[in-house]
C-alpha cells in the first residue's frame, strides 16, 4: 500500500463531502468555475511604508523589501500603490475534514476530526515538499473558494469539529485569515491548531500564541546548509519559534520528515535531540516521518522503514518522551507508551486510535501524568 | 574570441507622444537593428538568417508595469506583423506574457483568432502552465505552455528597467514570465536564478535574439513606475548574445543615472551580478570588452 492509497483508506471513515464544491476525494477542490472564488484585497499586518510606495513585509524573516505590483516570496502577499494586501484572506485551496491525527497531533485531543484549510503559498521552497500543487503556487493559480472567517466556523460547527487546523500549506502566509478566523472560532468554543514550518518573526508569532492552542512544527533538519540548499530558508528562525511555542504553554509537536541521505545522520539527529531536550524539555512528541518521492527530489527511495527506527532509537537514548514513527501504519513506533513504566497507553493504526489506556491524562497502570492536551 | 555584437538604434525625431510611439518609426527603427546586427543588406535578409519560414515565434513582452510602464503595444505589433509578413505568416506569431489581465492592462488587443496574430497571456484557457515541474540547478519551475509547448523560437521583447533587487531588469529576466512562480527568485539579487532559468530547456534552446524596448528607461527605483525618474531615451536595442544586450542596458542605465547624479548600482549594492553568473554560464559576454555596440540613428 502506497502512501496515496494508505491516505484514501484513512479517510475513507471521513466526512467526504462536506459541502457541494468538495471533490470526492477530499482533497483538491473540484474542477469548474466555483461561486466566489478570486483574490482577496484585505491590508496585511505587520509591515512598514516606505518611502516611494515600497514596503517591507516583517512577518516572516526573509522581511521583502517590494516595490508596487510586486510580491513576497509567498505569492500571497502583494504591494498595490504603497499598501500591502493579503490576497488569500478566505480563499480557500484546500478543505478537508481529517483525523487530528493526520497532522499528526498525537498528544492534543487524540480522535478529534479537525476541520483542515489551507490556501495557496508558501514561505519556504522545499524541494520535497509533499503539498506543491497548492502551496508552490499563487493563489489565481489553483481552484479557490470564498470561505471568510464566519462561514468557516460556521461550516465548521456544522460538521461538529471540535477543532479547524490550519494546514496543507504554510499558515504563516495567510496569518491574516487564520488569526481573524482563530478568535471567531474560540468564542464558539472551538479549538485552533496550525502545522507550520515556523518561519515567522516573534512578534506575529506572540500574537498567534494567543489564539491557538497547538502548533505543530515541521523542523527540516538540524542543519543551517540543508536549509539553504533544498528548503531556501534558515534553520536559526525555526529554532526560535520552537522555543518560543514551547515558552507560552501553547502545545507543541514537532515533525522531522526524514530524507534518506539528506538529513538522516543519526549523530545530527543526536545533536537535535539534545538540543531539543535541552532548549524545551523532554515532553513534547517528535514524529520522524517516512518521506516519499515528491516535487523536485524525485531520485531518493522512500525513507527505509530502519531508518525511521534507528533513528526513533537515538531520541530516545536521548531522553526524550515521546518519539514516534510517522507515515508507517501499523508501526509500534505509532503507539504512545508511558515514559515512566513503559506499557503501551495509546494504541494507533495509522490515524485510528484503537486502544487508549488513560485515565484523564495519566497513564492507567502507573498514574503518571502524561503531557499533552487531552479533553 | 569574436565579440558579441550589439546594435543600438536611437530615433532622432521626437515622438509627439512616446506613451504611444508611431509604428511608422518604430517599424524603421526595427529595420535598422535587424539589418545592422546581421550585417546584411537588408532587414529582411537578417531575419531569414534567425527565423525559418512557417516557424512559431512567441514574442515575449513584459507587461507588468501597466500602460505606463511595460513593452509598448506599438514595439510589439510592428515587429510582430512585420515578421508575420516577411517570415513566419502572422497566424504562427504569438505576442505573451503572463496574463491576459496584465496585457489588455498595458494596452494590448486579446487576439486567439486562427487566422491572425495571436495576443494572450499564460493564464488563457488556450494556455496554461505545465502539470510536471521542469527542475534545473537550483529552479523548480513549472513552463508556460506557450514557451515550452507552443512556440519553436523565442524573441525576448523586454523593456529595459532599473530593479530594486536584481539591479536591471532586461532581456534575460523577462523569462521570469515564463515561469509559475518567479517570486521564488528574487533573493540574492535574483542570483543565480535569472541566469539558471535562461540555462533551462525550454529558454535556451529556443532563444533568438533579444531587442530592449528603451523607448523610455526607468533607471532608478524600478521596476515600479515613477515618472520622476523615467528617461526619454527614445532607443531600441538587439542582440543574439542575451547577457550582451542586457550588460550593454545596465551600461545605459548607469549613463542614465550618472546624469542625475545619483550613485551606480554597485554603490547601492545591487550591481546586476547574475550577468558575470550567465557569463560562467557560457550564456554570453558580460564584459563590455568583449562587446561590440554599433549606435545606428533612425
Amino acid at each position: 500500500m502506497d502512501r496515496r492509497d494508505f491516505l484514501k483508506c484513512s479517510l475513507s471513515g471521513c466526512s467526504l463531502c462536506l459541502l457541494p464544491w468538495l471533490s470526492a476525494s477530499g482533497n483538491f477542490l473540484a474542477s469548474g468555475p466555483l461561486p466566489g472564488a478570486g483574490l482577496s484585497r484585505v491590508e496585511a499586518r505587520y509591515y512598514q511604508k516606505l518611502p516611494d510606495r515600497e514596503i517591507k513585509c516583517n512577518l516572516c524573516p526573509r522581511f521583502c523589501q517590494l516595490g508596487d505590483k510586486e510580491r513576497g516570496f509567498c505569492g500571497v502577499r502583494e504591494n498595490q500603490d504603497g499598501k500591502y494586501y493579503t490576497l488569500v484572506y478566505g480563499q480557500v485551496a484546500s478543505l478537508n475534514v481529517d483525523p487530528i491525527e493526520k497532522k499528526p497531533f498525537f498528544h492534543f485531543l487524540p480522535g478529534s476530526e479537525a476541520f483542515s484549510l489551507a490556501t495557496a503559498g508558501c514561505n519556504l521552497s522545499c524541494k520535497f515538499c509533499q503539498n506543491w500543487e497548492i502551496s508552490q503556487m499563487r493563489p489565481e493559480q489553483v481552484k479557490n473558494i470564498s470561505l471568510l472567517p464566519e462561514a468557516l466556523v460556521a461550516s465548521c460547527e456544522r460538521y461538529d469539529c471540535p477543532v479547524i487546523a490550519y494546514t496543507y500549506t504554510e499558515p504563516v502566509v495567510f496569518f491574516e485569515y487564520m488569526y481573524d478566523s482563530s478568535l471567531l472560532a474560540r468564542k464558539k468554543g472551538i479549538r485552533n491548531v496550525v502545522v507550520t514550518a515556523g518561519y515567522i518573526n516573534p512578534e506575529p508569532l506572540a500574537d498567534l500564541l494567543r489564539v491557538v492552542e497547538a502548533i505543530k512544527v515541521d523542523l527540516k533538519a538540524f542543519n543551517q546548509n540543508f536549509y539553504r540548499e533544498y528548503v531556501r530558508g534558515e534553520l536559526q528562525p525555526v529554532l526560535q519559534t520552537i522555543k518560543q511555542i514551547a515558552r507560552s504553554g501553547t502545545w507543541l509537536e514537532i515533525v522531522y520528515l526524514v530524507i534518506p541521505t539528506l538529513n538522516d545522520n543519526p549523530s545530527e539527529i543526536r545533536d537535535m535531540c539534545r538540543y531539543l531536550k535541552n532548549e524545551i524539555g523532554p515532553d513534547y512528541p517528535i514524529h520522524f516521518s517516512r518521506f516519499q518521492p515528491m516535487y523536485l527530489v524525485k531520485n531518493l527511495p522512500p525513507t527505509p522503514v530502519s531508518t525511521l527506527e534507528k533513528l526513533r532509537e537515538v531520541a530516545l537514548a536521548e531522553g526524550l518522551h515521546h518519539v514516534y514513527v510517522g507515515n508507517v501504519p501499523g508501526h509500534p513506533g505509532e503507539n504512545t507508551y508511558c515514559p515512566k513504566c513503559g506499557k503501551l497507553i495509546i494504541e494507533r493504526y495509522g490515524y485510528v486510535i484503537r486502544k487508549r489506556e488513560m485515565s484523564g491524562n495519566k497513564c492507567r497502570y502507573c498514574g503518571q501524568v502524561i503531557s499533552g492536551v487531552w479533553s | 574570441m569574436s565579440k558579441a555584437r550589439v546594435v543600438i538604434v536611437t530615433c532622432s525625431r521626437n515622438f509627439p507622444d512616446i506613451t504611444r510611439p508611431d509604428p511608422g518609426l518604430i517599424l524603421a527603427m526595427l529595420k535598422k537593428g535587424f539589418q545592422a546586427l546581421g550585417g546584411a543588406a537588408r532587414a529582411e535578409d537578417a531575419l531569414g538568417q534567425w527565423f525559418r519560414p512557417g516557424e512559431i515565434v512567441g514574442l515575449k513582452v513584459n507587461t507588468i508595469g501597466r500602460r505606463a510602464l511595460s513593452t509598448s503595444p506599438e514595439t510589439a505589433l510592428a515587429l510582430g506583423l512585420w515578421l508575420g509578413q516577411t517570415i513566419s505568416g502572422q497566424e504562427n506569431i504569438i505576442i505573451w506574457d503572463r496574463t491576459d489581465e496584465e496585457l489588455k492592462d498595458a494596452g494590448y488587443k486579446l487576439s486567439t483568432s486562427p487566422d491572425s496574430l495571436k495576443i494572450f497571456g499564460t493564464d488563457n484557457r488556450r494556455a496554461g502552465y505545465q502539470s510536471e515541474p521542469t527542475a534545473h540547478r537550483h529552479l523548480g519551475s513549472l513552463f508556460s505552455r506557450i514557451q515550452a509547448e507552443f512556440i519553436q523560437a523565442s524573441i525576448s521583447l523586454a523593456l529595459l528597467k532599473d530593479h530594486g533587487l536584481a539591479g536591471v531588469t532586461a532581456g534575460l529576466k523577462n523569462y521570469f514570465g515564463a515561469i509559475h512562480n518567479p517570486n521564488k527568485y528574487h533573493d540574492s539579487n535574483c542570483d543565480p536564478y535569472i541566469a539558471e532559468l535562461f540555462e533551462t530547456k525550454p529558454v535556451r534552446e529556443k532563444h533568438r535574439l533579444t531587442i530592449l524596448d528603451a523607448l523610455r528607461v526607468q533607471y532608478h527605483r524600478g521596476p515600479s513606475y515613477h515618472p520622476q525618474w523615467l528617461a526619454i531615451a527614445r532607443k531600441l536595442i538587439f542582440s543574439l548574445d542575451p547577457v550582451a544586450a542586457d550588460t550593454v542596458g545596465w551600461k545605459l542605465i548607469e549613463e542614465l543615472r550618472a546624469k542625475k547624479g545619483l550613485p551606480s548600482l554597485k554603490e547601492e549594492g545591487r550591481e546586476p551580478g547574475y550577468l558575470m553568473t550567465a557569463e560562467k554560464l557560457n550564456l554570453g559576454q558580460a564584459r563590455l570588452e568583449n562587446i561590440e555596440i554599433i549606435e545606428e540613428e533612425v
